[in-house]
């Protein structure tokens, strides 16, 4: 489950593995080693790659070529009929507009409340301060389903029980401890004499907030913001606990749903096709913000 | 429960701003008094303490804090400069506490209330009044159960395995990526984020497909290489093999590109220099990888170890799709044996002492882990 986030994942800048100058090369890395560790390396590629080939494969083969006796490892003709299947689906375009209202609302709203204890955690010292960190920190190992029955509990009590507020507001357990303990560090190194400077020119404390540091930390807020969509985007269990009516799932439960339906169980084409549908989003922000969302999740991690 | 301390902000409000600190910013003298009152009040108050915490909170990160002490400036110029807006930072960390005892605090509290009650049916949670607290019984009720027993030693032996496997194959495949081409690095890199990319549940449902009874291409390739009985061969006929060999490997597979990724970023910290050194000396590859690069970066992979396990051990995702939505008991760990119990059955209580005591075996075994959080809390 992914539920959870990296827990110290900060957002500095990884030292970009350097090139090895082809000269440098040590007396050690012969050639033909190298060739060797080049082949396992691509080999490795080659079968971490391969689940997503074959998902991707199998939503443009035929049906003949799916109840082929020997699967084909290319189609004898493209056939999208997978896709049409996945379109004709009443709720799929529904859940895949909800699912995204909850993630963004819920990255939203973790932005804002994350930023706010961000800026008290890098520029205050408080009492109290240390307990918040270990607090937000300690939040991120507590399992979700452990808290899904009361959380299902308490929302239905307050009436938000398959409202996308409820759901929104659930993800705020894992949003929140992410923004706050990225923003940080991202805060942290915003130099203090940039404050100093504004509340001279005459800035209050809470205009150099939103001039100042708002502004400059706006590269930790889409790093952030990202992998918070990410998170919230994939998630599965919470969705899948606190949302019950057809017409409100999100694209996750919709996908458990539909492939375990009794029509389209064993459809392996068009369950392919809507679990590549379902995921583009993701893939697709990953692609964009390929390099950033890698070393804000693993730079950090690194520091300790 | 942790929050507890943090929420009450009339604790001590003693809110600096570091730029205060500096002496630059002093305009509000209103403040500043009730700053002095409150110093009077406020017991065991040494300024060069207060002092030296806020410059610990230096610019310069990976300055460790005992060495950014900064000589404490006179008493009186830090009370001039501690001046206004003490209350700021609980301000900003309110909406924060709101929100995480919402959502977290609360419903944790409630988890343990529900785990002393008999609230095992649907009637019982809508209608309140006919709760009862039972003390213990439950925890009696679901500790002298076989089954949940079977459930956390299937549990503890599914998360070994996999913690195992992704973290030595991470180490293995980061080490790769040092030594082989740039171009090959990039390939690698580029695959590692597509699939760090797949959500959980899309990666169950593909999996379910690789490995399907019939027309699934691992038991086409298994036959390729050779295993003539494996055509049409039914993994999750016996749920071991189901559990231990295809949930394993989409659960791995899902884990590698982050310890991968991740490992290799911490050697990439490892000064060149000091391999180089060691080669010298005469140390071979393992010698060099055990004596230099492991100690360097050691503390991202207990992280990297620790957080493996917090998702293995919690892994429910990838079996409820592999499954169907309906997984067989052979296929049962923690987390699935507790939402069957919660949202199947409606036993919300019995699902409550399982949600405890797998919290409590979570926090068994993180002791390590916990204590370095608490470390770096403590260091801000």
């Amino acid at each position: 489950m992914a539920g959870h986030t990296p827990a110290r994942a900060m957002p500095d800048r990884l030292p970009a593995a350097r090139p090895r100058r082809r000269g440098a090369r040590r007396p050690s890395e012969s050639r033909a080693m190298t060739g060797l560790w080049n082949t396992v390396a691509v080999v490795f590629g080659i079968v971490m790659a391969f689940p997503i080939y074959w998902m991707i494969l199998t939503t443009v083969k035929s049906n003949g070529d799916l109840l082929a006796q020997n699967p084909a490892f290319w189609p004898k003709r493209f056939d999208f009929s997978s896709y049409k299947t996945i379109f004709d689906d009443p709720d799929f375009l529904g859940n895949l507009r909800n699912t995204a209202i909850i993630t963004i609302g819920s990255v939203l709203a973790g932005l804002v409340v994350g930023f706010l204890a961000a800026v008290a955690v890098a520029r205050f010292r408080f009492r109290g301060r240390n307990p918040f960190i270990v607090a937000i920190l300690i939040v991120q190992m507590v399992p979700l389903l452990s808290i899904a029955i009361p959380l299902y509990i308490v929302l239905n009590k307050a009436g938000l029980y398959d409202q996308f507020l409820g759901v929104i507001v659930a993800y705020l357990v894992f949003t929140i401890p992410y923004v706050v303990w990225t923003l940080r560090s991202f805060i942290v190194n915003i130099p203090v004499e940039l404050d100093e400077a504004a509340m001279v020119d005459g800035c209050t404390r809470w205009g150099a907030f939103f001039r100042i540091i708002l502004p400059l930390s706006l590269p930790g807020l889409v790093t952030t913001g990202v992998y918070a969509w990410i998170q919230a985007w994939n998630e599965f269990v919470l969705a899948n606990t606190l949302l019950s009516s057809n017409s409100k799932r999100t694209s996750m439960v919709w996908l458990s749903f539909y492939s375990s339906s009794p029509t389209h169980g064993a459809d392996y084409g068009s369950q392919m096709a809507g679990a590549l549908l379902v995921s583009l989003p993701v893939i697709i922000l990953f692609v964009i913000f390929q390099r950033r969302v890698a070393s804000g999740l693993t730079a950090g991690a690194v520091k300790g | 429960m942790y929050l507890s301390e943090t929420s009450s902000p009339r604790a001590a409000p003693r809110g600096l701003l570091r730029t205060d600190a500096s002496g630059t910013v002093d305009r509000l003298g209103r403040h500043q008094d009730q700053d002095q009152d409150q110093d009077l009040r406020a017991p065991g108050k040494d300024p060069s303490t207060t002092m030296s915490a806020i410059q610990s909170d230096s610019r310069e990160r990976g300055v460790e804090p005992s060495e950014g002490r900064a000589p404490a400036p006179p008493p009186g110029r830090r009370r001039g400069a501690t001046v206004q807006g003490r209350y700021i930072p609980y301000i900003l960390i309110l909406p924060a506490i709101v929100a995480l005892v919402g959502v977290m605090g609360y419903p944790l509290l409630r988890v343990i209330l529900l785990a002393f009650q008999n609230v095992n049916s649907y009637l019982r949670l809508a209608v309140p009044s006919l709760d009862r607290w039972i003390g213990f019984q439950g925890f009696t009720r679901v500790l002298s159960d076989a089954q949940f027993w079977h459930v956390v030693w299937r549990t503890f032996l599914f998360t070994f395995e996999v913690v195992t496997l992704s973290v030595a194959l991470g180490l293995v495949f980061a080490l790769l990526l040092n030594r082989v081409s740039r171009w090959a690095k990039i390939f690698v890199s580029t695959v590692l984020m597509f699939v760090w990319a797949i959500p959980a549940l899309v990666t169950g449902t593909v999996f379910r497909w690789l490995f399907a009874g019939i027309g699934g291409v691992i038991d086409y390739i298994c036959y390729l290489l050779g295993g003539s009985g494996m055509k049409n061969h039914d993994w999750f006929a016996n749920a071991n093999e189901g559990l231990y060999v295809v949930v394993a490997a989409a659960v791995v597979w899902g884990a590698l590109p982050f310890l991968v990724l991740g490992l290799n970023a911490a050697m990439t910290q490892v000064p060149r220099e000091l391999v180089e050194a060691a080669r010298v000396d005469g140390a071979n590859p393992v010698q060099s990888f055990r004596h230099v690069i492991l100690p360097i970066i050691r503390p991202f992979l207990l992280l990297c170890t620790s957080l493996s396990f917090i998702w293995d051990f919690q892994v429910f995702t990838q079996i409820w799709s592999l499954r169907q939505n309906a997984p067989e008991p052979g296929y049962w760990t923690v987390g699935v044996y507790l939402y069957e119990e919660g949202f199947t059955s409606s036993h919300y209580s019995t699902s409550s002492v399982i949600s405890v005591a797998m919290i409590l075996l979570m926090l068994a075994v993180l002791v390590a882990y916990i204590r370095q959080v608490v470390k770096i809390g403590g260091q801000g």
